[in-house]
């Protein structure tokens, strides 16, 4: 039969899982957005262990490294840096969180809050030069924890860019019980690039995935400016079953 | 109307040497009733790396043992991958003529890309270039398959002056096809005089522009081939049953399962940013199908699922906005069992195909087969 994830999500959780404070924030506008996006392709041994029962993982396994700046917010500019999983749920392709690094406290706090990301803090750079896109995130201690950069900027179409929601594992405060929580961002492409990309290291700990996060193969890279709506959180899913049957929805 | 089957070869794990042996042989069963009942043509896909849902990496063996297996159907390469790091093309002129010949002359021969970043990445292609080598491939072809001796220098491949040999039984050469499932490639279909193999669309009122603007347009091709194959065929599911409620709840089933195994894999476009990759492809296309809103009985319209009058109904529903042909995936992972999926096939050879005039099957059908 397919594959499913079999993550033992408390263990998971007490290592990276924050607390969402129920599921009724209002969206965020966020303009003028940088982001950098790295395709991978990851050990495909271990992504079963990396996802919930409730995603399977993409075949083959597929990592995405994420660097975004945010210059506007309701909390003033800030940069994430993430790793996310190429994964499914049920048939709807989607990034399972593994860490978010956030380089502004209020950041860190409203965003783990409203939407569940698994955040800490953190501090993240981004800069792109003529020949190259260059990202870093470094942990609260200042030591790397992903260095790459994309090579050779191209021009392209934001209509040729696919970004996939992601889904995030959280404790509820409510009921202290852990959600899986679905949040499909919008994005209005004002500028897109491609290019090769280069993880030039990758520290798996600091990812809460154990030794088992390692960049195989690079896939592509690109680099766009956008304006990204964080909405309403729409579904949530119970991290112990499968997405068909453990999936509710909280929000039109 | 013509009516055909159409293969992935799908394997369930655990993967044994039996499990994989016994899919091939329920497939060939599977071939040798349908040639008995008069379906047209078995069709088989070309996929690599796709765990579970196509062991289908060798079809031109599969192919020759449905040709050994068969009398009369068509044996359709549907579709071979025209990148040259899957296929060298001369590999692909020799394998076809050579499959043409020991077919007495019932190959089909489809052409295409591929649109999983499992397999372009599997083989390095570059995505950004599938659609330049396939449009050259396709233009080689035919004159590799019908002049003596062939030689050429071109912007993929290039090649001396040398007799490509054998040459194909059918004169002047099999009929080309490509699949279609970018958004406009029923065009590139058109104006090169090939037809158009495994159209999927949302819905009947746009397939049906789309095969108009098919017919049209290829009235001023340019065939790449010695003659011009102007036919339309899609794809679609088959379970049918007398008793209505087995063939709702099995046929649900057998979408269901397609399009759960369908969704793990990754489409070229998800992964790699290329305006050569406009749509994500067949997989999704098929998967939006199968997920379509259902009738009372929960199967989505056009899909032939259900009781022979409702599978009748689709059928017809396709003839009506200018299908030539349907092919039909019968089974994913062994969901159905073979019993079920050889019953399914002498049904509706016994109470739908006799309703389409054009249908070669009239006379097997009558017999109700094996």
């Amino acid at each position: 039969m397919p594959r499913s994830g079999r993550m033992n999500v408390e263990a998971y959780a007490a290592q990276a899982a924050r607390e969402i404070h129920g599921y009724k924030t209002e969206p965020w506008s966020l303009k003028g957005a940088q982001i950098l996006n790295l395709h991978y392709e990851i050990d495909n041994d271990t992504i079963d262990d990396l996802l919930p029962v409730t995603m399977r993982p993409s075949i083959p396994a597929w990592g995405v490294f994420n660097v975004t700046r945010y210059p506007e917010s309701p909390v003033g500019p800030f940069t994430i840096g993430e790793v996310r999983i190429g994964s499914r749920a049920g048939v709807r392709p989607r990034g399972f969180v593994l860490r978010s690094y956030v380089d502004s406290d209020a950041a860190v706090r409203e965003l783990a809050q409203r939407w569940g990301y698994p955040t800490v803090r953190g501090e993240i750079y981004l800069r792109a030069f003529h020949d190259r896109v260059v990202a870093r995130v470094a942990d609260g201690s200042g030591r790397n924890v992903l260095d790459m950069e994309m090579i050779d900027r191209e021009p392209i179409s934001g209509a040729d860019v696919q970004y996939n929601s992601s889904m995030h594992l959280a404790r509820n405060q409510e009921d202290g019980k852990l959600v899986l929580v679905q949040v499909d961002p919008e994005w209005v492409f004002h500028k897109a690039e491609r290019g090769r990309p280069h993880i030039i290291s990758l520290d798996s700990q600091a990812w809460a995935a154990g030794n088992m996060l390692r960049a195989d193969y690079p896939i592509s890279a690109t680099f766009c400016t956008c304006d990204v709506t964080l909405g309403r959180i729409r579904y949530i899913c119970d991290p112990t079953k499968d997405a068909f049957q453990g999936t509710t929805k909280v929000a039109a | 109307m013509k009516f055909g089957i159409f293969y992935e070869i799908s394997v369930p794990r655990p993967w044994s040497r039996e499990t994989e042996k016994r899919v091939f042989d329920n497939c060939l069963e599977q071939v040798a009733l349908a040639d008995e009942l008069g379906f047209d043509s078995v069709w088989c896909v070309e996929h690599h790396f796709l765990e579970e849902y196509s062991h289908c990496s060798a079809p031109e063996i599969f192919l020759t043992a449905c040709a050994m297996k068969t009398k009369k159907m068509r044996i359709g390469h549907g579709i071979v991958i025209c990148v040259p790091e899957f296929n060298h093309p001369i590999k692909i002129a020799e394998r076809t003529a050579t499959m043409d010949i020991i077919s007495g002359g019932r190959l089909e021969v489809g052409t295409g890309r591929s649109a999983t970043w499992n397999e372009l990445g599997g083989f390095r292609a570059n995505p950004d270039e599938t659609k330049k080598t396939w449009d050259e491939f396709v233009r080689c072809l035919p004159k590799m398959w019908t002049q003596e001796r062939f030689g050429y220098q071109g912007r993929s491949w290039s090649m001396p002056v040398r007799a490509i040999i054998p040459k194909p039984y059918q004169k002047p050469h099999p009929p080309l096809w490509v699949a279609v499932t970018s958004p406009g490639t029923e065009i590139d279909a058109a104006e090169r005089g090939i037809g158009a193999l495994g159209i999927t669309f949302g819905s009947f009122k746009e397939q049906e522009q789309k095969v108009k603007v098919y017919h049209n347009l290829i009235k001023n091709c340019e065939p790449v081939g010695s003659f011009v194959n102007e036919q339309v065929s899609t794809v679609n599911f088959l379970f049918t049953h007398e008793d209505t409620e087995i063939g709702n709840k099995v046929g649900r089933r057998l979408l269901g399962t397609f399009n759960f195994l369908a969704a793990q894999l990754s489409a070229a476009r998800e992964l790699y940013p290329t305006r050569s990759y406009p749509s994500l492809g067949l997989l999704p296309a098929l998967r939006d199908q199968a997920a379509g809103p259902g009738d009372e009985a929960g199967v989505p319209e056009g899909i032939a699922i259900g009781n022979p009058d409702r599978v009748l109904h689709a059928c017809k529903m396709w003839e009506s906005v200018g299908v030539d042909r349907i092919n039909f995936l019968l089974n994913a992972l062994e969901t159905v069992p073979q019993e079920q999926v050889l019953n399914s096939l002498r049904v509706f050879a016994k109470y739908v195909m006799p309703h389409f005039q054009d249908s070669s099957t009239q006379a097997a059908a009558a017999g109700g087969g094996r």
